[in-house]
């Protein structure tokens, strides 16, 4: 059997894992337009901050593709897929033919409609070599510019003031993590980033950048302008599946696969952020490109494809992030854009000890929580949400601190 | 192997568990010592109070797979198997939280540690005393328990004294078999007082 692998991030990973656990001897092909060895993407902010080095990052150890018998072919992207011919070409001209193929190839970033992109400076913030350019550039940095609100543009604007580097952050939407929180929460994480020398300002965006070879200033919607000398684009991913033929397989947002992650096409599975399966809050088709559902993906993909059949089962939306002393967490439906009449809400605040949580609950079944501190059980809501077991237990008890999993158990 | 076995009904909720396991994992390893430690050593069991207030000792299940483990971040958290036992790195630890949320028990905890780099904050949980295992003793909430809620045994042999239970409460002439009199006892207390509260 010949596996060829289209992507080197965590769902390629964990797929070729997969792979050799049931098949010793197929040969195994993995293809990337990254130049660098498996490693952790979410951590590429770490990188920014300064809290870990480059070589922290690797998620697995330098004799992986060895040890496992891969063929890597690095800093290679796949720019086209014959669904006949069972073959994908790379830009180089590459052809590699497959007798399964895995669709891994992530997402990038959604570019920004500006004039003045091409100057220095201006940053996306997808992998380790635009950070390490970031950090290059660190020492000639006095202000940056964020543009977007969104997990990207908070984790480059936390990282950049850890380093004492001034952030105007812009965004669109009337506060932040307007994807992933509800307007309290959003508020009370943007408190936590202004107390530090965050500068946000809403419902604006860039039109233009201007400068020297190196940006210098952004002109603004409002025919304001901003000095800057650095700019990271913030503003969402989309699936990076430009080369598929669609008119071969079924695509929506993202690769439309099965609950074995095999899309329309025979022979070819999809897993990450490129695919589009069932998000178990929503109980519909939407793409949830995170890292831990890549990798669970990733595996699910991989053993299908090497003849054990496996069902995925679905993801869920969630993030964790620490900014300061405070501590974020949150899954499934918070977001009003998300919810309903059909939602029934539970929410509690502490202001003495900076707490605030909140549960949506679609009759007895949990949908989506945010939690702002005290966030250490936040996995048993987030586990009562994917397993979609109905809770009997008043929902104020799960809104006290003091709840543990033990509450749940009807003995 | 021998791994500790959770027997919720005997839990009286005293929680000298936690203060075993938080000596246990000081740097001096014993109690009196421990209390004037800096950082002060926590305890990685968690007695937490159930739906009518009896006692339960929620401590990591060291799952197989781990969902922790496949969510950490930096390849911190690893499976040592000989003593089937998920353990967390200190040294690659990064406080990122993902663990937390990964964690279905809710039983890691995120503090500077006795045993960890100085004030670093790193995600802790259960080890199953591995460090005490290899001096040739049992875990140390085992050890304490009281009440035989915490047991340290091979798990063949628990599973199969468990499946008897059930099975011989299965049979129409069986008189329920009250395991625990005492525990129930005290548990029906409970229960029936948080019901009275409750009516009011």
């Amino acid at each position: 059997m010949n596996y060829v692998i289209i992507g080197n991030g965590v769902a390629g990973v964990t797929a070729a894992e997969a792979i050799r656990q049931i098949d010793a001897r197929g040969q195994i092909t993995m293809i990337s337009d990254e130049s660098h060895p498996p490693y952790c993407r979410p951590m590429i902010s770490n990188l920014l901050e300064g809290a870990v080095d480059v070589s922290r990052l690797p998620i697995r150890g330098p004799d992986f593709y060895d040890r496992l018998s891969i063929t890597p072919t690095l800093g290679s992207r796949v720019t086209s897929l014959d669904v006949n011919a069972r073959t994908v070409t790379t830009k180089g001209g590459q052809i590699f033919a497959y007798d399964r193929l895995l669709i891994a190839a992530g997402a990038d970033p959604r570019p920004l409609d500006a004039q003045g992109l091409d100057l220095g400076g201006i940053f996306f913030m997808r992998n380790i070599a635009q950070v390490q350019e970031m950090i290059a550039a660190l020492a000639d940095t006095r202000h940056a510019l964020v543009l977007g609100g969104g997990l990207v543009g908070f984790k480059a604007a936390y990282s950049l003031l850890k380093r004492n580097i001034g952030v105007t952050m812009l965004i669109r939407s009337g506060y932040p993590l307007s994807m992933q929180v509800d307007e309290t929460a959003g508020e009370m994480i943007q408190q936590v980033l202004c107390d530090h020398g965050l500068t946000v300002r809403t419902g604006i965006s860039v039109t233009a950048f201007e400068g020297g070879g190196r940006v210098q200033t952004a002109h603004l919607s409002d025919g304001s302008q901003v000095p800057c000398d650095m700019a990271i684009i913030g503003k969402g991913v989309f699936p990076a599946h430009g080369f598929v033929p669609t008119d071969r397989i079924d695509t929506d947002a993202g690769i439309l696969v099965d609950d074995h992650m095999a899309t329309s096409a025979p022979g070819i599975y999809a897993a990450g952020d490129v695919a589009e399966h069932i998000d178990i809050a929503r109980q519909k088709r939407w793409v949830n490109a995170i890292w831990p559902e890549a990798a669970a993906q990733g595996r699910v993909a991989g053993f299908n494809m090497a003849g054990r059949a496996l069902a995925y089962r679905g993801s869920l939306s969630r993030n964790v992030i620490r900014m300061f002393d405070t501590d974020v967490m949150t899954a499934g439906r918070v977001s009003p854009r998300d919810t309903d009449e059909t939602c029934r809400f539970f929410s509690a605040a502490d202001h003495r000890r900076q707490t605030y949580r909140k549960l949506v609950f679609e009759d007895q079944i949990l949908v989506g929580f945010v939690m702002i501190n005290q966030i250490e059980q936040g996995g048993v809501l987030a586990s009562l949400i994917q397993s979609r077991t109905p809770v009997k237990i008043s929902a104020h008890h799960l809104l006290d601190p003091g709840f543990n999993v033990s509450r749940l158990f009807d003995r | 192997m021998k791994q500790v076995i959770v027997h919720p009904e005997r839990c009286v909720g005293c929680m000298q568990c936690m203060l075993a396991c938080a000596a246990a994992h000081s740097k001096t390893g014993a109690l009196i010592s421990a209390i004037s430690e800096s950082p002060r050593p926590r305890p990685r069991i968690h007695v937490g109070a159930g739906r009518y207030d009896e006692g339960f000792p929620n401590r990591c299940r060291h799952c197989d797979p781990a969902p922790c483990q496949m969510a950490c971040l930096p390849g911190a958290i690893y499976r040592q198997t000989t003593t089937n036992t998920v353990l967390i790195n200190p040294d690659v630890c990064i406080n990122c939280a993902s663990c937390a949320m990964a964690c279905p028990y809710g039983v890691i905890r995120y503090h500077a540690d006795p045993l960890a780099p100085a004030d670093k904050t790193i995600a802790v949980k259960c080890d199953n005393c591995i460090a005490r295992q290899h001096k040739g003793l049992i875990p140390a909430c085992v050890e304490v328990c009281k009440v035989g809620a915490l047991t340290f045994e091979e798990m063949d042999a628990a599973m199969k004294k468990k499946t008897d239970q059930v099975a011989r409460s299965m049979s129409a002439e069986a008189i329920a078999a009250d395991h625990a009199p005492g525990f129930s006892l005290l548990n029906t207390i409970k229960r029936a007082q948080k019901e009275i509260n409750l009516s009011r």
